[in-house]
């Protein structure tokens, strides 16, 4: 190793004197400043990818998913579920923020029993002061992560004070909040909590 | 002179459309910069970990802000130091830590001023330095910052010497041209 190699030793000699001074006021630049980063992490650059892709928390893909879920869930708990569950025995519950878009709005998530054969969480939501949409809207519970949409836990509609009976087959410790707001892009978080 | 004109452009027309919600845009700006802004926030920073999340929220400010880029107000590059060294600052200053200017170097021969002019210029070449064609760029940098000679270089290129004074000539004018562009 040794030291940065002369001007000449770099450019060689045959320049013309325009060009040895255009190339000699860059040579002494180079000269005074540190030298480069050695690689951009590519943990950087995975975070960098990340920014502005998961804002719209609704795309068409993830409200066919929601609405599938729905589905499954209402066969679930109107076919199969009614049929040997009466009751809910909560094994944690939370108390749901209002956020500014729903001053008046609260809500409670009641955690029930893990299925130790399908994984799935036993939900029980209850909601009040949110308005009826009624149509083709409906409310979404769902977890986010990072401040974005991470999965959905069912979707609903209200009449007064509400309480509708869900599941969810995630590793809630994965998410950092629950969320419930309207089913649509860019729909303002009505009411939150925290996970654990 | 056209020819880093229109890539000078280009930086503004990037931010520009990423301006407009443009990923692409975007993308294209964080492989331009991305070393750039890295490197200056590990030097003010002091570690890997700090200087990455200042980096990241460099570029996001990017992705928030560049609607507000005026192209007649300023250079996009100069725009884009201003946005990374408010970054760093805000970085240096959640730890309380190095709370004085970004600029600042553990440097006892220069003063506030000096060092934020310096700050600026190894900004500049490094950002200059990202527009160079990839052979030009990797020479240069080894002749400068690795210690090695042209011989040394050719060697570990596994390159004639002559191609490796040909592409630090050929690199060197074409920085000249870029920095004489930045500079306006």
């Amino acid at each position: 190793m040794s030291e940065t190699p002369d001007f000449r030793d770099l450019v060689g000699d045959d320049l013309t004197p325009e060009e040895e001074l255009e190339l000699a006021r860059v040579d002494s630049l180079l000269r005074s400043v540190p030298g480069p980063a050695t690689e951009v992490p590519g943990s950087l650059t995975q975070r960098v990818e990340r920014i502005g892709t998961a804002t719209p928390l609704w795309t068409r893909r993830r409200v066919v998913l929601a609405v599938a879920l729905a589905a499954a869930l209402a066969a679930l708990f109107f076919g199969v579920g009614r049929g040997f569950d009466q009751g809910f025995d909560a094994r944690a519950s939370v108390q749901m923020a209002p956020g500014t878009s729903a001053p008046g709005a609260s809500g409670r998530i009641q955690l029930g029993n893990r299925d130790p054969e399908t994984g799935n969480w036993r939900i029980q939501l209850t909601v009040d002061g949110l308005p009826h949409l009624g149509g083709n809207n409906y409310y979404v519970l769902w977890l986010s992560k990072d401040g974005h949409y991470a999965g959905a836990c069912g979707t609903f509609d209200v009449s007064g004070r509400t309480t509708v009976d869900m599941t969810a087959s995630y590793d809630l410790s994965e998410y950092d909040y629950w969320v419930i707001s309207e089913a649509k892009d860019n729909a303002p978080w009505l009411l939150t909590a925290e996970t654990s | 002179m056209p020819a880093a004109m229109a890539t000078a452009e280009s930086d503004s027309r990037l931010i520009e459309r990423v301006g407009r919600g443009d990923r692409e845009a975007f993308e294209q700006l964080y492989r331009r910069f991305a070393r750039p802004v890295f490197a200056m926030a590990l030097r003010q920073l002091g570690d890997n970990g700090r200087a990455e999340d200042a980096a990241q929220e460099t570029f996001a400010a990017v992705w928030r802000s560049a609607k507000s880029y005026k192209a007649e107000r300023g250079t996009a590059s100069a725009w884009l130091y201003a946005v990374a060294r408010h970054a760093i600052i805000d970085r240096a200053r959640q730890k309380r830590e190095n709370v004085a200017e970004v600029p600042d170097e553990a440097d006892s021969r220069a003063g506030p001023a000096e060092r934020a002019e310096e700050s600026w210029l190894t900004w500049r070449v490094h950002s200059a330095l990202e527009l160079l064609p990839e052979r030009e760029r990797v020479v240069i940098e080894l002749a400068y910052w690795s210690g090695l000679s042209q011989t040394e270089i050719a060697s570990y290129l596994d390159v004639p010497l002559g191609t490796v004074k040909t592409r630090t000539r050929t690199g060197l004018g074409r920085l000249s041209t870029l920095l004489e562009e930045v500079r306006t």
